[in-house]
């Protein structure tokens, strides 16, 4: 052997990128390539001509794009608001227009039901009943689930937006109106486009609002899981699936086409927010009525979970709670908090030691494709995985197991805790590694001394967003439960099933106090870090 | 003076491109080498191959005699200095100079006793418990050499170490390399874009353009007998006004 060769085995660990091959392959490579080829080609004639499939999907795509619109507009209005006046509470709109990411999408179509419902709280303030189940309590659901992603996505661009083009335009007397068309909305586009596939499969694939207030407008996801899963026709079910996958494999490939296109813009100059007395009057006035809601939303669970029957008998009682626990609360919660930490532990140290190697360890190849199927992880809707897993799995040892759940969350959530981590390592100097080798100290004990205990706010950050997902998700465990290992959102579907909406309501609680303390410790948790110079 | 390293027909490509072109040099034991050359010429390469963090297309690199292509970097018994530091944030001075000897179980006992006295020599002994942030550029780097130092390298390989250092800084380091190089009798490759610098510290100098060798002398035969234009040019016209102050009041290359 030469002595390039000799030294390059030596030199280099190829134990992590074995691993993480494996492991890709196993949970994410053949569920996905096993649902794909289940799917019987000479049957698919009579799968499209089924009416109730047909008015599915036209049903999903109808609700999903009205929702995708109304969701932009208003999550960029909300964005603008937060990022780009100077109104008030500013850091209070923030956290409250990011609230409905602590509760499960079954809760937030019940939330619909607990307002606008027949004896919904606005509608008998108003004296309107709107008729929530259907097509409109849909949409006003899937708007309120997908209202924080998109928040985030363009407030992340508005937030660190160059001031430089702004001052340019100010000197050259070009008015506010004009800037906005001229420098904000193409800086935006991009993400715009991005933010609109995402919320788009988001709506087209979620199990849960149409679940709660869907009455018997079908949509995809619910005809794949009461006509389909519930027949055990795995062909059919493997080509729902993919009609489910097929959005989100279009964002993707946009995703990857403009992460190309994006060059490193650095913020040189902080934007600075103009005076503007109008516009911000206007700001707090949205902000106030979408917060008002929000409130108005959070509290009607609290009003259904101690009032007796709203609105006949308005006295208080712990009945509804009582009788949650009667049904066996605590096994699920149980079930849950397991599921979640369980996810939260070792999606942690998965995608933290992904990252490692992609972020750090030069390996081009294998680096790039890890990198890319992590990445994959995102664009894979929870109900796709959740199919793909069954049919993988069905009948090995995992299957009903709370093993398959947690590995589930794990790959339904793994591009965002990755990132998380992935941008740490990459704020590091690209020469502790050689440093390293001259010294004598392995990559991994680098990680491990180094890298871990710098970073520790991030790590803590990527388990909380493990815990707080794992504990809503309905579309990624909704086929790979069972009476031993269900988790509290689906002892929710138990309640909507037979029209219980005070119990619904009482676990809705339960799961959003839960995530509320895990976020709030999270956060206070990354404060004193930050004080003490660490991460 | 012997050898202490000696580079032999050494050629790298990345891709199509030809980085190192048949590069036979020698490094002599306790010698101070500086390599000056325009940035992209593949300095920082050649000192990858050197350290064993890159392999190389062809050629032979002996140390002491012995083949070390073999060799991890450790193994092979050099050092390395960064223009970035690359000091490890969350540990204190203390902490990155001992760390690698704490690693080490020969070294393991004495591990604090050595890394105070190389503090101790690179005269940051009242910061030992800071962490690097706190710490000016030029004491990190300092940092950085005697985290390097500690674990006893025959030769220390320096890439532009003072590039981020402001003029004060560098000229003061200027004196403290040298005198760390003969008081730790260390060899010494010093990467640098800075004819200035190249010419204030070395014993020699190696100037490379494009992966090629131009010339490799003394600074004074450097000068005064450039063996090609591009030698001329990249030395002279910076220097040449500088040095022909000095020598006019000191008549030092008469
Ligand atoms: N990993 C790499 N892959 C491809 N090209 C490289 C790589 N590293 C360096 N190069 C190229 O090799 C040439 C020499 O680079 P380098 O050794 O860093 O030069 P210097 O240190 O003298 O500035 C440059 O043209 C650079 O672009
Ligand atoms: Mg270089």
């Amino acid at each position: 052997m030469s002595g390039a060769l000799i030294h390059r085995i030596r030199t280099h660990n190829y134990a992590l990128p074995l691993i993480i091959c494996l492991f890709f392959l196993m949970t994410v490579i053949l569920p996905t390539g096993s649902m794909l080829t289940k799917i019987d080609w000479s049957k698919i004639g009579s799968y499209v001509s089924t009416d109730l499939f047909r008015e599915s999907l036209i049903n999903s795509l109808i609700v999903s794009s009205i929702s995708t619109v109304i969701t932009l507009i208003l999550a960029t209005l909300m964005a603008f608001c937060v990022h780009r006046t100077r109104i008030k509470f500013r850091y209070g709109f923030s956290i409250l227009f990011t609230l409905p990411m602590l509760i499960p999408s079954i809760s937030i179509g019940i939330g619909m039901i607990n307002l606008f419902g027949d004896n919904g709280i606005v509608s008998k303030l108003t004296g309107l009943v709107p008729g929530i189940y259907g097509p409109l309590g849909i949409i006003l659901g899937s708007v309120l689930y997908c209202i924080p992603v998109a928040f985030l996505m363009i407030g992340d661009v508005l937030k660190y937006t160059d001031y430089g083009p702004y001052e340019a335009a100010k000197i050259l007397g070009i008015s506010p109106f004009k800037q906005f068309l001229s420098i904000t909305l193409p800086g935006l586009r991009g993400t715009l486009i991005s933010a609109c596939f995402a919320v788009f499969t988001l709506c087209f694939t979620d199990y849960g609002v149409p679940l709660a207030v869907g009455g018997r407008f079908s949509t995809l996801p619910v005809y794949l899981y009461r006509d389909v899963i519930g027949l055990l026709d795995f062909s059919k079910g493997a080509f729902v699936g993919t009609i489910l996958l097929l959005p989100a494999v279009v964002a993707f490939i946009i995703d990857l086409a403009r992460s190309r296109e994006q060059t490193t813009n650095f913020v040189k100059t902080a934007f600075r927010v103009s005076k503007s007395k109008l516009r911000d009057t206007l700001a707090f006035v949205f902000s106030c009525l979408n917060a008002l809601f929000l409130v108005l939303f959070v509290g009607s669970f609290v009003v259904m979970s101690v009032i007796t029957k709203y609105p006949i008998d308005m006295s208080f009682t712990l009945e509804h709670i009582q009788g949650v626990f009667n049904r066996g609360l605590l096994s699920y919660f149980g079930n849950s908090l397991f599921i979640a930490l369980m996810t939260a532990i070792f999606g942690t140290v998965l995608t933290y030691l992904t990252a490692f190697f992609t972020a750090r360890i030069e390996s081009k190849v294998v680096g790039k494709v890890a990198h890319l199927i992590s990445m994959l992880s995102l664009a894979i809707p929870g109900i796709v995985l959740g199919l793909s897993y069954v049919i993988l799995f069905n009948g090995t040892p995992i299957y009903g197991t709370f093993i398959i759940l947690i590995m589930v969350c794990i790959i339904h959530f793994f591009a965002n805790p990755y990132l998380m981590a992935y941008n740490a390592f990459q704020k590091f100097n690209r020469n502790f590694e050689i440093v390293g080798k001259t010294l004598g100290i392995s990559s991994f004990k680098i990680m491990l001394r180094v890298f871990i205990p710098s970073t520790l706010s991030t790590i803590i950050k990527m388990a909380s967003y493990y815990f707080m997902n794992t504990m809503i998700t309905v579309s990624a465990v909704a086929f790979l439960f069972n009476a031993m290992t269900k988790p509290l959102s689906m002892f929710i579907a138990d309640f909507t099933g037979q029209m219980m909406y005070e119990a619904a309501a009482v676990v809705s609680i339960i799961i959003f106090l839960t995530n509320v303390i895990v976020r709030a410790s999270s956060a206070l948790t990354a404060k004193m870090l930050k004080k003490k110079g660490i991460g | 003076m012997k050898d202490r390293l000696e580079i032999k027909n050494l050629s790298k490509h990345f891709g199509d491109k030809l980085v190192l072109d048949n590069l036979s040099f020698h490094v002599n034991s306790g010698e101070f080498l500086s390599i000056l050359g325009p940035s992209g010429c593949g300095k920082t390469t050649l000192l990858r191959i050197l350290i064993g963090v890159e392999t190389c297309d062809s050629g032979l690199i002996l140390k002491d005699g012995q083949d070390i292509a073999p060799l991890t970097p450790i193994e092979r018994g050099m050092g390395i200095v960064f223009q970035n530091y690359a000091l490890f944030p969350n540990m204190t001075v203390l902490g990155n100079v001992m760390y690698a000897l704490k690693n080490n179980k020969k070294t393991r006992p004495k591990a604090r006793e050595r890394a105070l006295d190389i503090i101790e020599r690179v005269g940051l002994t009242e910061h030992i418990n800071k962490r690097p942030h706190k710490l000016s550029g030029g004491q990190q780097q300092r940092v950085a050499i005697a985290r390097t130092l500690a674990v006893n390298p025959d030769i220390v390989l320096f890439d532009e170490p003072m590039s981020a250092l402001d003029a004060a800084n560098r000229i003061a380091l200027r004196k403290e390399f040298k005198q760390i190089q003969k008081e730790f009798n260390i060899t010494m490759i010093y990467i640098t874009h800075d004819q200035e610098e190249a010419f204030a510290m070395s014993d020699r100098i190696m100037v490379m353009s494009e992966g090629h060798i131009e010339q490799i002398d003394t600074p004074r035969n450097l000068y005064q007998h450039p063996c090609n234009e591009y030698v001329e040019e990249f030395v002279g016209w910076q220097l040449k006004e500088k040095i022909k102050s000095i020598a006019d009041t000191t008549g030092m290359f008469e």
